[in-house]
């Protein structure tokens, strides 16, 4: 089925859902009761009733930092026909940007989306930009339909992982 | 007990030199300064206040951000009135300099005392509004001074555009013999939002109000504030464990009604399968269920402290005299606790694990005084109750256990 394809995870890519620190998540610009929450975690994402929205205008910077080093392959933004995002702009490993230093730096990689991408297909992204990803700050700049608010249905993350040491992992070595 | 870094936009322009406030409009925007620093930064110790002047020459930071109480009141020392009152570049470069704050933890609040008359249109004031909001920042609003028409309107309209959960206010503060900073005291600029009220407010609010009573915690702030923040830290922390306490207690109802059947502990087992009555119809084969859930409980705790013979109050009674008899009547006895666990427990709880466990039953057997484990009948006994494969395992462990 032509629906089931293209939810389909790319070979040897993973949803990195798993890896985001929770505890630094930010979005600015979201409406308090639609938060980020309702997008990007396990569970609330996959619920169509839950969304994200937009508060004072159209635009939202999602800011989302990673547990370790990841290489992101595709994301797949889920959202209504005219209220969903269009054009987006992620950028790798720029800690706290604000609206205003948006454009002050070339995004990593810049997609605008297209209705099939709204049902869920993935967005394969410029691999060679992403190697090496901390944290990802995603920013909606405007939405299909030039709405006042912009709505977010799921937004889901593809990739692998580095082999970082993680430092949960690290033990002291007992002494004898 | 918020972690804010907090901007204050002060008017020095030539309507502070009226005296409609004592001691003069400026002065007492002044001491309202102040008593606002110490409110702060006695709330957080973490807190950060800095301080600009929006008139005069132009826009300038007196302070950025900091939470030296000394600085803030050293720099408010010697400021000159004059000029007219840039509101807007004010509030930007207020935002400018909360943007760029050391601790990124720290939510944006700015502070700005509007003396002087607004020249902006409305539309002007929402749009800064909007866009403080977008960048979560909260807007303090103090209205005193000067009160042309359609000033207080202006300024509601600039809340309402910032305002996202209550967490922007404005006062409006009318000429007259009280002082500024009194009337700010008791406004939510200085209480802060909800339960975050500072100890140094309350103290500071009864001060003023003449008498030295009603203090939170029975003890005054300024003399002792220490022990003051400490009480009000560990009462706060209380309700805190104590709203934890209330909502797992929900958690555990709600559990409770759904009766879980894969229950983690042997404990939830019990709970759970006393509340599921549809798998047990009878009444007193409830109770048998109930009486063998304390007994295999007492078995499981037993084991896990190595003291053998509390197990063998559910298995056996009978004296071990005769080993013949004695086997015999142990097989029996452990088949008719097996079956009686297998059939019961037909949920996956720990126990009816338990027992099938192979080495659960042999280290049992081996601490039986008059069973030896090697003898041929109990082999053949544990051989039918268990797979054949674990057997010789459990040979060199009762050997060794036999051999004390």
């Amino acid at each position: 089925m032509a629906s089931v394809a293209s939810s389909a995870i790319q070979r040897g890519q993973v949803d990195l859902v798993d890896f985001v620190d929770w505890s630094s998540v930010e979005c600015l610009n979201q409406s308090s009761t639609h938060s980020l929450a309702n997008a990007l975690k396990q569970g609330y994402r996959d619920d169509d009733g839950l969304h994200l929205a937009s508060d004072a205008d159209e635009q939202l910077l999602i800011y989302i930092p990673f547990m370790q080093v990841v290489k992101l392959h595709s994301v797949a933004i889920k959202g209504p026909e005219e209220e969903g995002p269009r054009t987006v702009k992620l950028f790798s490993n720029k800690e706290h940007m604000g609206f205003s230093n948006v454009n002050d730096y070339p995004p990593s990689d810049s997609v605008v989306l297209s209705s099939e991408n709204l049902k869920g297909k993935p967005v394969i992204l410029k691999y060679v930009k992403f190697q090496n990803v901390r944290s990802l700050t995603i920013f909606i700049e405007d939405n299909q339909g030039g709405n006042d608010i912009s709505i977010v249905q799921k937004i889901a993350l593809f990739g692998t992982t580095v082999d970082t040491t993680n430092m949960k992992d690290l033990k002291k070595i007992e002494e004898h | 007990m918020v972690l804010e870094a907090t901007m204050i936009c002060i008017d020095n322009s030539e309507w502070m030199r009226n005296g409609d406030y004592p001691p003069s409009r400026f002065q007492a925007q002044a001491d309202a300064v102040n008593l606002i620093c110490g409110a702060k930064t006695q709330s957080n110790p973490e807190n950060t206040v800095g301080v600009l002047t929006m008139a005069g020459k132009g826009v300038r930071v007196l302070v950025t951000p900091t939470s030296d109480l000394g600085k803030i009141l050293a720099c408010m020392h010697g400021l000159e009135l004059g000029g007219e009152t840039n509101l807007t570049a004010g509030i930007q470069v207020a935002q400018l300099a909360l943007k760029h704050r050391q601790n990124k933890k720290q939510q944006q609040r700015i502070i700005v005392f509007v003396g002087s008359p607004l020249k902006y249109e409305k539309k002007v004031l929402e749009a800064i509004g909007r866009k403080l909001k977008k960048n979560s920042v909260a807007l303090d609003i103090v209205d005193f001074g000067e009160s042309d028409d359609g000033k207080p309107e202006k300024l509601e309209a600039l809340l309402a555009a910032v305002n996202n959960n209550d967490s922007s206010h404005i006062v409006h503060v009318p000429p007259g013999p009280n002082a500024l900073s009194d009337v700010l005291i008791s406004t939510p600029i200085f209480t802060g939002d909800g339960d975050g009220g500072s100890g140094f407010a309350a103290a500071a609010a009864a001060a003023a109000a003449g008498g030295m009573t009603g203090f939170d915690f029975g003890v005054d702030p300024n003399i002792d504030p220490e022990l003051a923040l400490a009480l009000r830290v560990s009462m706060e922390e209380e309700r805190a464990r104590q709203e934890a306490a209330a909502k797992k207690a929900a958690e555990e109802a709600a559990k409770q009604e759904k009766g879980g059947n894969q229950a983690s502990s042997s404990h939830d087992a019990t709970m759970a399968e006393q509340d599921s009555g549809s798998a047990l119809p009878a009444e007193d084969k409830r109770v048998n269920l109930m009486d063998d859930d304390d007994a295999l409980l007492e078995q499981a705790l037993a084991l896990s402290m190595n003291d053998a013979k509390s197990g063998n109050v559910a298995i056996v009674d009978a004296d071990m005299s005769d080993s013949a008899t004695a086997d015999q009547d142990l097989a029996f006895a452990l088949q008719l606790s097996v079956q009686d666990s297998a059939k019961d427990l037909s949920t996956q709880s720990e126990m009816s694990e338990v027992l099938e466990d192979q080495s659960f039953v042999s280290s049992i057997l081996s601490s039986l005084p008059g069973v030896d484990p090697n003898d041929p009948s109990v082999k053949d006994l544990l051989a039918s109750l268990q797979g054949q494969s674990e057997q010789k395992k459990k040979e060199d462990k009762p050997e060794s256990e036999s051999d004390k």
